[in-house]
């Protein structure tokens, strides 16, 4: 990721490469939307969507820091990846820890951890695209 | 949870169905963020779902002898 400054000619014109970030972080692919890439904004959409309520469908966690625990602030990042749909969930969940007894436990959590990452990826790649780095 | 209740009923349970639904998801993912072309994207798809079932599977097998 570079500055705007070096941005090539190929940049999207009229969009601003930091306001496609904020929105590629808020909304899985809205991003991409912004950027006019409207059929790959409504793919990524689906996949991320799909994969974070999968995570909590089988009950993952919705990590948040805890004392002691480091790796938690690496998994709290990733999830916190997804934007609004973390906010909601944390806000409307019965169960935002998840149940660590369920068989589908660990399997939620890595969802739910893909999905942030895979979001945050998006987040680069809108830049990307809004500076004319990528098509 | 009571996350989409009427969906949860559907909800895999089987082990591997829930690795291949992963891999699925991931696999589509990457070969829209790293390809553009059609056909490479397909090819890209079929890989990754590949590598990461056939992976899986491989890690599994290994760790059979070790169940603790």
């Amino acid at each position: 990721m570079s500055a705007p400054a070096t941005a090539t000619s190929a940049a999207t014109p009229g969009r601003s490469p930091y306001l496609a970030m904020i929105l590629a972080w808020l909304v899985p692919g809205l991003g991409h939307y912004y950027l006019g890439l409207r059929r790959r904004a409504a793919a990524f959409a689906v996949i991320v969507v799909v994969t974070f309520v999968l995570g909590l469908s089988f009950q993952g966690r919705l990590y948040s820091i805890e004392q002691g625990q480091p790796l938690t602030i690496l998994a709290t990042f990733a999830v916190f990846g997804t934007g609004l749909l973390n906010i909601a969930a944390r806000l409307f969940s019965e169960n935002p820890g998840g149940t660590i007894l369920s068989v589908t436990y660990e399997y939620g959590c890595a969802y739910l951890l893909t999905a942030g990452l895979m979001n945050l990826l998006l987040v680069l790649d809108a830049w990307d695209i809004a500076t004319g780095r990528k098509r | 949870m009571t996350v989409l209740p009427a969906l949860l009923a559907l909800v895999p349970t089987d082990h591997f169905l829930i690795m291949a639904l992963y891999a699925v998801l991931v696999s589509a993912f990457f070969a829209i963020l790293w390809r553009e072309d059609r056909r490479e994207r397909w090819k890209l798809f079929a890989i990754l779902v590949a590598a990461l079932v056939g992976g899986g599977l491989a890690v599994a097998w290994l760790m059979y002898p070790f169940p603790k």
